[in-house]
């Protein structure tokens, strides 16, 4: 269980930065860096950049996204913005529109 | 611990390594174990626990202050300040708590009203208080009585009006009265020592009381 939730009421307009997993459920808007995991829930509304080493998203989003592992676009998710990560994953049923970079350095 | 119970019923947390830095607002209980700079608006209760660091202008219904918190406190209900909690700025709420312990540097403003609303509670117990207090010099009247001398009457009677007077004071400040009841009790038995030079009777008298 993350440590960090960001209820569905709550509003955040700034930054957010941290070493732990955060669980969006509210609105956030501004930037989001975090060193682990992201995950927005079904009710949550992110309009920020994003960096971190994971992201789930199954709410909306609008922003770009850069993560160090992977990303992951469930079922219901609205996303709008630019990917960059080495792993993404788009599920059935998903709505997306931006580019996709997966551009592995290792190749 | 029960807070920490209450806390994992909140739904928003925000954990001991993050930081946000804006304007956040919302409509329900927040706890913060990180750090939040900026703005914080909440239509319930803020919970700042111990790693929680808070440097920001607050508006909540009610804040529970464990932790750090720079800035104004503004509050429809209550402010709490914890044996841990420390503060710097001000605090605008009805009813605002501060616990043994805490550090708290700042001003507090309690509005005009909610204190009127508090008094008639405190009055009740101060009128109980009072009669004991009339109870008490009654009885050193009658050996004074008994071998009076002219000054243990007056001192007597002189109390007693004493202490009406005080009561009568006492309705408008609430804070002020439970000091000036407790004078009152001692008075009787300065009386008696005045006394107590003319006859060895009143002194014994007193013992057993």
């Amino acid at each position: 269980m993350a440590n960090t939730v960001i209820g569905s009421s709550i509003v955040i307009d700034g930054e957010i930065s941290g070493d732990e997993d955060l669980v969006i459920q509210g609105t956030v808007k501004g930037k989001i860096s975090l060193r682990e995991s992201l995950f927005v829930e079904g009710s949550g509304v992110v309009e920020a950049d994003i960096e971190t080493q994971n992201v789930e998203i199954a709410g909306r989003v609008t922003g770009n996204i850069q993560a160090s592992d992977k990303v992951e676009l469930k079922a219901d998710c609205r996303v709008v913005g630019d990917v960059k990560a080495p792993r993404i994953l788009i599920a059935d049923g998903a709505s997306f529109k931006g580019n996709v970079d997966m551009d592995v350095k290792e190749r | 611990m029960a807070a920490k119970d209450l806390v994992t019923s909140g739904n928003t947390v925000i954990g001991p390594s993050i930081l946000i830095n804006g304007k956040l607002t919302g409509d329900e209980d927040l706890t913060v174990r990180g750090r939040v700079e900026g703005e914080l608006s909440l239509t319930k209760t803020l919970i700042v626990e111990p790693s929680g660091v808070v440097k920001a202008n607050v508006t909540v219904k009610n804040a529970v202050v464990s932790g750090v918190v720079v800035g104004n406190i503004q509050a429809t209900e209550s402010v709490e300040l914890t044996q841990e909690g420390r503060m710097v700025g001000d605090i605008r709420a009805p009813r605002v708590i501060i616990v043994d312990g805490a550090s708290f540097r700042g001003r507090v403003d309690m509005g005009e009203l909610p204190p009127g609303r508090s008094l008639p509670e405190r009055t009740t117990p101060r009128t109980q208080l009072r009669p004991t207090v009339r109870s008490l010099p009654a009885p050193p009247p009658r050996p004074a009585a008994a071998t009076t001398a002219a000054r243990p009457g007056a001192a007597t009677t002189a109390a007693r009006p004493g202490a009406a007077a005080v009561a009568k004071k006492s309705g408008g400040m609430p804070g002020l009265v439970r000091g000036e009841s407790a004078r009152p009790t001692p008075p009787p038995p300065p009386a008696p020592p005045v006394v107590a030079a003319g006859s060895k009777k009143k002194v014994v008298l007193k013992k057993k009381k």
